[in-house]
């Protein structure tokens, strides 16, 4: 981060933190509050563990198109032959688990006979891209909105607080469904290429229109204490302009709950997606998402477990390991809080 | 017949030994004449589980197959219907039901007559008359009550206006009226038609559809009627029809058995619970507990459900072939190129698709568009290549074209299911390996009224058709003719927006020809002109695989009901 934030951090933070141990206050002088709460992380096993885990669905959802543009996955050939499926059983593969072996160590999709591993892999690539873009939404408008509505307060604040009630009030889902047909043929209309990103497009900024408004609340909230603090008047008595004050002076004091909010909002969004797939909104196969994949995956729990398993496996872990690691960073910039 | 306007995954039927042998005692053809067997039990009630709600019970303007069958062998009867029989030749000829026989025709089949029978009520106790029967038809010239075929103002010899329309508006506005009692007349109990060209198959029309049933006027409401049933047949409509959660037809007092040799009608009650899922249907099927033990669908077992039909559920399951076949349809307003077509042709995988959608007990590879049951049925010459697809041919044409390669290609498909989308991505593969770009393009919610805009942008669609009775007169012209397809806002069944004037005058003569068998021939030739200019891409013939509960009995399912399940033979076991 850039050195004005951690110096407005340790500004505002000094008076909260002390340690009732001896020791630890020995070996943190001299520390600034973001070392603190890296120490205090890395002492915390399980926010360690899921960090790791989500470090690395992280790089392999980087790494995954890159993989397969140079062959290494293959998620689009199909193996419909006799060999690979038991045609008459209704396209099951054939083999232990599913059609697992060393080629294709997940197995096959039923039907079709594609890759399980390499769909997977690349379904966590557009599943975190949407998760993530839909979270930048939601925070980059929630942030706005609720540093205006805090620090202007009056007549905006009111109106900003009833749109949060409208916002909160729309069955989102009934919406998601219904305005999907007509919303993404307008992002055609407009220039959006149809088909993956039109879809994706739309579910992300569906997601995130609908999910800023928890996020305006709190960041309303904060501002609203810290803008009675000194260096706020004094910034306020030198002339500051309005943008400095909200983006320079708010803005960096914002980034731990901030943060807190970004890894917690991101698996609810994994699975939102997830859902939105089972529904018929979203990107559509045969590009993968770790929703559309569950949706197929559905119907074959029974004849075929591992397929409809590993998914549903996947999807399971990611959104456990952003909560735990969530919570380890809440945990650990506000000890306060969790104890 | 359409086989569906909104997405569907059933598909059907054949081999009747199995359903025969899944009858089990009792169910063979000898029963006839509605002996109470031990598989003919009186009684009970039974349950129809299905997904698709019924758009209309109105008989003018119900015109998809199943509801069809289903009101056919219980609340409404014609001149004419097929025999309950589990034999597939006697099934398909059309015995006399309201009339003393089958109809005489004149020596052009131009004209029709039938007498009505004797003591054949409606269900408030009033006799059917002839009138009735002249009713019904004019109904099918009223504007306001679509949904329906329109061959009885294709065929009745009532003069048109120059844009093609009757000139008779139907018994609302009474238009023309005169015109009509001329093509339809009643002497006493006989009714005659009149028609405006050789109509050899007319009671296989009568037989398939509901267009020429008889109505009794003082029950019409018009556009209201559409969920109404005023019966004639064994059963009738207990209150009123739920649009969303289906009805029950309860027995009709007023049917006399001794009028009516064809419907066996066992159960006391017949309960239709749609809207829902395969998935849940099957799994209900599966089970077979409580009352799902008497319960028959018409949704297909899907694929991830086979490895449960085993032992004693399998002898619960019938698998038959089905009159619908698929197809894809090149856009002639975009891939104007022989060659293009032709490679497009040569590299269509509908094996791949067929195992997507479940394999062999799925569908099964097709030749043409006409179904094999068909007089005149021949696989289609030009479709020559593997069913796999022959992606060296393909690519050799594709390069002989003089197009830019990759060329472009928008696959719009009904989608919006897993096993559709595989599907799509079957047919992709090869479409790719011989040298296209493919985009896939799948539509969930509204399919063919996106299809069918002449500006429909995809390069290819794919669709389903099922004939309206077993003529390749109701699969070609229907889906071809340009005359009565193509308008400015819609292209209508023609959705490649295909235009031949050979064709067309094809279609004329073969119309016109009164001889069933050179007709087949006349059809035959159209469909190998068709191919020639790649006007269609035969894929498959679906199957139909259905579960049924282990208390039913005498199931069965023939062409006599398109294949699905006969409520002309089944009983519920107590």
């Amino acid at each position: 981060m850039t050195s004005p934030a951690s110096e407005l951090e340790s500004h505002t933070r000094t008076s909260g933190d002390h340690s009732p141990d001896g020791t630890a206050v020995e070996q943190i002088a001299g520390r600034s509050p973001t070392q603190l709460a890296m120490f205090r992380f890395r002492k915390d096993k399980l926010s360690m563990a899921a960090f790791a885990i989500v470090a690395f669905y992280l790089i392999v959802g980087i790494l995954a198109p890159l993989m397969v543009k140079f062959g290494v996955l293959d998620p689009f050939t199909n193996h419909s032959s006799a060999k690979f499926l038991d045609i008459e059983g209704g396209g099951i593969p054939k083999g232990f688990l599913g059609g697992v072996s060393l080629s294709h160590p997940l197995g096959l999709e039923p039907g079709i006979g594609r890759d399980v591993l390499s769909r997977l892999v690349l379904g966590i690539t557009t599943s975190l891209a949407i998760a993530l873009a839909a979270t930048i939404v939601a925070v980059g408008v929630g942030t706005v909105l609720g540093i205006v509505s805090g620090f202007v307060g009056g007549f905006v604040d009111a109106t900003i607080g009833r749109l949060i009630d409208l916002t909160l009030s729309f069955p989102q889902t009934l919406m998601l469904l219904s305005l999907s047909g007509l919303a993404v043929a307008t992002l055609i209309k407009i220039g959006v290429p149809a088909g993956d990103l039109a879809n994706g497009i739309y579910v992300t900024f569906v997601l995130g229109l609908f999910g800023w408004p928890p996020i305006a609340r709190i960041v309303r909230g904060q501002v609203l204490s810290i803008r009675e603090r000194e260096f706020i008047e004094a910034a306020r008595l030198m002339g500051a302009p309005r943008r400095r004050m909200y983006f320079k002076e708010v803005l960096p004091n914002l980034w731990a709950p901030l943060l807190v909010y970004f890894t917690l909002t991101m698996p609810a969004y994994i699975s939102a997606e997830a859902a939105l797939s089972f529904l018929g909104v979203g990107v559509k196969p045969p590009t993968p998402t770790l929703g559309n994949i569950l949706t197929d995956s559905i119907t074959y729990s029974q004849a075929d477990f591992f397929f409809f398993f590993i998914p549903a496996f996947l999807i399971a872990v990611i959104v456990v390991s952003f909560n735990l690691l969530g919570d380890g960073i809440r945990d650990a910039l506000d000890p306060r809080g969790a104890r | 017949m359409v086989i569906s306007r909104k997405p569907v995954a059933a598909l059907a039927v054949s081999a009747l030994l199995l359903s025969v042998a899944a009858c089990g005692g009792g169910s063979s053809s000898s029963g006839k004449g509605g002996n109470d067997t031990a598989a003919g039990t009186k009684g009970g009630t039974l349950y129809y589980l299905t997904k698709r709600p019924t758009e209309h019970l109105d008989p003018t303007r119900t015109y998809i197959g199943r509801d069809i069958v289903d009101l056919n062998r219980t609340v409404y009867r014609s001149w004419v219907n097929y025999p309950v029989t589990s034999d597939d030749k006697a099934a398909a000829v059309p015995v006399a039901d309201l009339a003393t026989d089958t109809g005489t025709a004149n020596s052009t089949n131009t004209q029709w007559s039938f007498t009505l029978k004797d003591g054949v009520k409606w269900q408030d106790g009033s006799a059917i008359t002839c009138e009735d029967f002249k009713y019904g038809v004019s109904r099918n010239f009223a504007t306001n009550l679509d949904g329906g075929p329109k061959y009885a103002v294709d065929y009745l010899d009532v003069p048109k206006n120059k844009d093609g329309t009757s000139t008779y508006q139907g018994p609302f506005k009474k238009t023309g009226q005169a015109a009509f009692d001329k093509a339809v007349s009643c002497k006493g109990n006989t009714i005659t038609y009149k028609f405006n060209k050789p109509f050899p198959d007319f009671p296989l029309a009568i037989a398939s559809l509901l267009i020429f049933n008889p109505f009794k006027q003082s029950q019409d409401q018009g556009e209201k009627s559409n969920y109404a049933i005023f019966a004639n047949g064994p059963y009738k409509l207990q209150g009123k029809w739920n649009t969303t959660s289906g009805g029950t037809f309860v027995r009709n007092s007023q049917w006399d058995s001794k009028t009516d040799t064809i419907r066996k009608a066992l159960p006391d009650q017949i309960v239709f619970t749609q809207g829902l899922t395969n998935e849940v249907i099957n799994q209900r099927l599966i089970s077979d507990s409580g009352k799902d033990q008497a319960a028959i669908t018409d949704r297909a077992i899907p694929p991830a459900f086979y490895s449960q039909i085993t032992g004693l559920v399998q002898k619960r399951s019938t698998l038959t072939d089905s009159p619908f076949v698929f197809y894809l349809t090149p856009n002639f307003n975009r891939m104007k190129n022989l060659k293009v077509r032709q490679a497009l042709m040569a590299a269509t995988n509908a094996v791949g698709q067929i195992t997507a959608e479940g394999g062999s007990k799925a569908a099964k590879p097709a030749k043409t568009l006409i179904n094999p049951t068909l007089v005149g049925y021949t696989p289609n010459p030009n479709f020559k290549y593997s069913a796999s697809g022959d992606v060296a041919a393909a690519k050799k044409l594709l390069q002989s074209s003089g197009e830019k390669l990759p060329y472009p290609l928008k696959y719009t498909y009904q989608g919006g299911t897993p096993t559709s989308d595989k599907a799509a991505s079957a047919l992709a593969a090869t479409w790719k390996a011989a040298g296209f770009k493919v985009t896939l393009d799948p539509l969930a919610d509204t399919y063919y009224s996106v299809i069918n805009k002449p500006t429909a942008d995809g390069d290819v669609f794919n669709a389903g058709w099922g004939p309206d009775w077993p003529s390749s007169k109701t699969v070609l012209p229907p889906l071809f003719d340009s005359r009565t397809n193509l308008t400015a806002d819609s292209n209508n069944s023609d959705y490649g927006n295909y235009r031949s004037d050979a064709v067309n005058k094809m279609i004329d003569a073969a119309a016109n020809e009164p001889d069933l068998q050179k007709q087949g021939a006349d059809y035959a030739a159209i469909d190998d002109k068709l191919g020639k200019d790649v006007a269609y891409i035969p894929l498959e013939i679906q199957r139909f695989y259905f579960l049924h509960g282990s208390k039913i009995t005498g199931y069965q399912s023939g062409p006599a009901t398109t294949y699905f399940a006969d409520l002309g033979s089944i009983g519920v076991a107590k």
